[in-house]
């Protein structure tokens, strides 16, 4: 009796896949049994394959029945598959074995895609720690992070988002560690995606932030496993997504990207210090240039007397009106930032030389720009930087921020000031306080903000998400 | 989002409270009547406003979830707590009116140089109005980030100060009449604890937390008396000359060594505590609306603020010498009405609610006894006999006659609170 007709199955599962080129097929005649290799050889090891099956395949000289087939097969995943999952499991990297004398059929995993070796990644340079990063293949990723978290409690579930490209995400959190209540809503909210393709862990994120239009960052994302991993220690729920580097925490707090973990792998006074200057660096990037258009255009008597003549002196004469002198050399600034990064690094030193030196020294030399103005541009655009992560918010803050100080000067800073804090107090990601622990003040998690303690004495897990567990043992 | 704040919260409001309106203009108005001696009457007037906070907390202890409205409603009828509604209402938007027009006052003569009254309001009002939509505990949260600024900036000021000459002034020099004058005429910039009353059943209040309270008003209330001390120690007799007694603090202390201008710091202070204690004034105002027209909806109810703020601004406050007469001959009758008849309302409504739960405290002995009794007798469901348990175990403590009180007051309202009663309506069922 003849189960499968081997030849036309293997025709309608290539009219399936379009005749397309990276479908493979083979078949082998034992004898009076026939067996049919069915596979996308883009996506599979095709060494494995020879080794796995082909050999073995040669070399018996007999196969007897179907479970003589699948002791043949020299692969540890093998698994008995359905007739309606072949598709899935072709794309899925997995050889399809048909016979004509079983109904059953087999699927054997090799697949194998061309992955990078983890490396230092280039968003996040470190001093001292690991310099391992994250890659594109999720299985690698995964191994980074058992390698960091042996434990049992560590869970990672997987799910399939995206109608076409069938991504695999992968939900992992310390079981008895992570709320739970934040678990089953980032479960939630990824299983009501309705999308036709994953192509990064970004496209997932705005699936997952309850105010998608807000320009606030309310998702965490990090390239480097012992982030990750200190993350889920603390009872964060980490989204490894298939496909991406970037892996995706909830919930998601402010402090967090005032912290780098070179912090942790240094003296704690120093980590402190950094911290200090690196939200002072946000409060320069911010409110500089709005802060000295205010001066400048509404409150001059503030300004000492050797500055104000200094200023007095340069802005002479200048065709601009200081609120347009702002703003131009912002959006050049701005120009020349999103060329530089757009353009081989090859030219980026020649975009650099012309932007700096030729656009910015002569525009001062002929009387288009005052050095004041350039000063305190390139100060904001440098304190920017001191936190990489949050700087396409900080760019548009600025921004509006130049705006309010040219247009209200000092009043209207003070309240573009309370209107963002105001706004960031109602922002909640999964349950927490965008602003925790300093608004609202949460006394023990203080600890880990800007002026951090020694690791010895951060004994307890951050109480602004809540997690199942509250010390660290 | 469950719209409550902490008592650490309620602290900041407080101390942004005791600032309103008495860190610019009223140290010199106060001056020009009862001299250095009016440090005796706010010490007066804030006595009277911390035995008004401490009304307020322990009417909180027998309704902890209950709206002021409600309260009201229950005791004096819809009608009289709508009309109670409608003086706050007013009273909240002249609160308001005088702290913007007393901030706005100084930035046209110190920053802008010019009359640009525009500027003002577009800065406030979108923000005052974004605050009042976030709900308190949203404003709450920011005030709580930004009070060490303030405090920060304000001590500094307090500080800086010293470093010009001082000296002390001089004590028990108006006559008694001048001072209770001066007493009735400022009345109208005290009372502003009135606005917790408003956000009584969104305080996480536990009972230990009277010492916080406490601590809190008291920091507020010392950081005011050192500003008034330090202010007229300064300038003497003069003081009634300067009108911005934060700002002027730092008058001959501008240019402190190299660092420059000093006055900044100030500023920014002055427009932090402005700004927020416009947000509470207008919050009062809009959850007063909201109180006499239930259905109003938040944004049309600070639309309503915008409104009758600007209209108002125009008629009364727009010019110095009309806001001065209107200060200090009709503000001072509205706030007797909000900050002494309110309270003693408040106080009618305590005591008799504290006689009927001594009421109930007996009748729930009793029905303990009773319920201890049938429960030897016969079978009772696990929650019936569960609430007999611990109602026993509540009979049993042998606390102090107040304490008693406090806890079975306590108990009693978590009673009424499962029975879906409201505050001062007890049912005890054997």
């Amino acid at each position: 009796m003849s189960y499968f007709n081997i030849e036309k199955q293997i025709q309608l599962l290539k009219q399936k896949f379009n005749n397309c080129v990276d479908f493979a097929y083979r078949i082998y005649q034992k004898q009076d049994k026939k067996i049919g290799l069915i596979y996308l050889k883009s996506i599979i090891d095709q060494s494995l394959l020879s080794e796995a099956i082909y050999l073995p395949m040669q070399t018996v000289k007999q196969i007897e029945d179907f479970n003589n087939l699948k002791n043949i097969i020299k692969c540890a995943d093998v698994k008995i598959t359905q007739k309606e999952n072949m598709v899935k499991d072709i794309l899925d990297g997995k050889v399809i074995v048909l016979t004509d004398f079983s109904k059953q059929i087999l699927a054997v995993d090799l697949l194998k895609f061309p992955t990078r070796t983890p490396s230092e990644p280039p968003t996040s340079p470190v001093i001292q720690g690991p310099r391992e990063g994250f890659v594109e293949d999720l299985q690698t990723n995964i191994t980074l992070l058992r390698r960091r978290i042996k434990s049992e409690n560590l869970v990672l579930d997987v799910v399939k988002v995206g109608s076409e490209t069938q991504t695999k995400v992968c939900i992992t959190y310390l079981e008895g560690v992570a709320n739970k209540k934040i678990i089953k809503k980032v479960k939630e909210k990824i299983s009501q995606i309705k999308i036709d393709g994953i192509i990064d862990s970004y496209y997932i994120l705005s699936f997952l932030e309850d105010r998608p239009n807000s320009l606030f960052k309310q998702i965490g994302n990090s390239e480097k496993p012992d982030i990750v991993a200190s993350k889920l220690l603390e009872g964060r729920v980490a989204i490894i997504v298939d496909n991406s580097p970037i892996v995706l925490t909830v919930p998601f707090v402010f402090i967090e990207d005032l912290q780098n973990s070179n912090d942790y792998y240094t003296n704690h006074h120093y980590s402190s210090f950094v911290r200090a200057i690196r939200l002072l660096g946000i409060l320069i990037a911010v409110v500089a240039p709005g802060f000295y258009l205010a001066l400048e255009l509404f409150h001059y008597s503030i300004l000492p007397l050797n500055f104000l003549i200094t200023i007095a002196d340069t802005t002479q004469g200048l065709p601009f009106t200081p609120f347009l002198e702002i703003l131009f050399i912002f959006l050049l600034f701005q120009i020349l930032y999103e060329v530089s990064l757009r353009l081989p690094s090859y030219l980026g030193l020649a975009t650099s030389v012309v932007g700096a030196l030729i656009l910015g020294d002569t525009g001062v030399k002929a009387g288009l720009i005052s050095p004041p103005g350039v000063i305190i541009v390139a100060l904001a655009k440098i304190a920017l930087y001191t936190i990489p992560e949050e700087s396409s918010q900080i760019t548009v803050l600025q921004f509006l921020f130049i705006i309010l100080g040219g247009s209200l000067g000092l009043t209207g800073l003070v309240a573009g000031i309370v209107y963002i804090i105001n706004y960031l107090n109602v922002i909640d990601s999964f349950g927490t306080p965008y602003l925790a622990p300093y608004s609202p003040r949460i006394a023990s998690d203080l600890k880990d903000g800007i002026f951090t303690e020694p690791v010895t004495k951060m004994k307890g897990l951050p109480k602004s998400f809540s997690p199942n567990k509250k010390e660290r043992s | 989002m469950k719209d409550t704040i902490s008592i650490r919260q309620v602290g900041v409001l407080m101390i942004l409270c005791i600032f309103a309106n008495k860190i610019l203009l009223l140290p010199s108005l106060m001056y020009e009547t009862s001299k250095a001696d009016s440090l005796w009457i706010i010490l007066f007037l804030f006595a009277i406003d911390l035995l008004v906070l401490t009304l307020i907390f322990k009417l909180k202890t027998i309704y902890p979830t209950t709206k002021l409205y409600d309260i009201l409603q229950n005791k004096i009828g819809k009608i009289l707590t709508k009309f109670i509604y409608l003086i706050l209402l007013v009273f909240f938007m002249f609160k308001a009116l005088l702290v913007f027009s007393v901030t706005y006052v100084y930035f046209k003569h110190q920053i802008y140089i010019q009359d640009l009254i525009w500027i003002a309001l577009i800065s406030c009002l979108p923000v005052i109005n974004h605050a009042v939509m976030c709900g308190v505990r949203g404003f709450s949260r920011t005030m709580e980030l930004f009070i060490g600024i303030i405090l920060t900036g304000f001590i500094a000021c307090l500080a800086f100060s010293l470093f010009t000459p001082i000296s002390m002034p001089y004590f028990f020099v108006a006559p008694v009449k001048d001072l209770l004058g001066s007493c009735y005429r400022h009345i109208f910039a005290f009372g502003d604890y009135i606005f917790l009353l408003l956000i009584i059943d969104k305080i996480e209040f536990k009972r230990g937390d009277f010492k916080r309270i406490y601590k809190y008003a008291f920091s507020g209330i010392i950081l005011m008396l050192l500003l008034f001390f330090l202010f007229y120690s300064k300038y003497q007799v003069t003081a009634f000359m300067h009108n911005n007694a934060l700002a002027d603090l730092l008058v001959f202390s501008v240019e402190f060594n190299a660092v420059g201008r000093l006055d900044i710091i100030a500023m920014l202070t002055i427009l932090f505590i402005t700004l927020f204690q416009l947000e509470i004034f207008c919050y009062g105002f809009c959850e007063s609306i909201r109180g006499i027209f239930p259905l109003l909806k938040k944004f049309y109810a600070t639309i309503t603020f915008d409104i009758i703020f600007g209209l108002l601004y125009y008629i009364f406050i727009g010019k110095f010498e009309i806001m001065v007469a209107f200060t200090s001959h009709y503000l001072p009758i509205l706030a007797i009405v909000v900050n002494y008849t309110l309270p003693i309302l408040i106080l009618i409504i305590y005591l008799i609610d504290m006689r009927k739960v001594k009421k109930n405290c007996e009748n729930v002995y009793i029905s303990q006894d009773e319920i201890s009794k049938s429960n030897q007798n016969t079978n009772l469901s696990s929650d019936e006999s569960n609430v007999a348990l611990s109602n026993q175990d509540q009979a049993g403590s042998e606390h102090g006659d107040k304490q008693k009180e406090n806890s079975l007051s306590e108990k009693a309202s978590t009673l009424n609170n499962q029975s879906g009663l409201k505050g001062g309506e007890y049912e005890i069922k054997d």
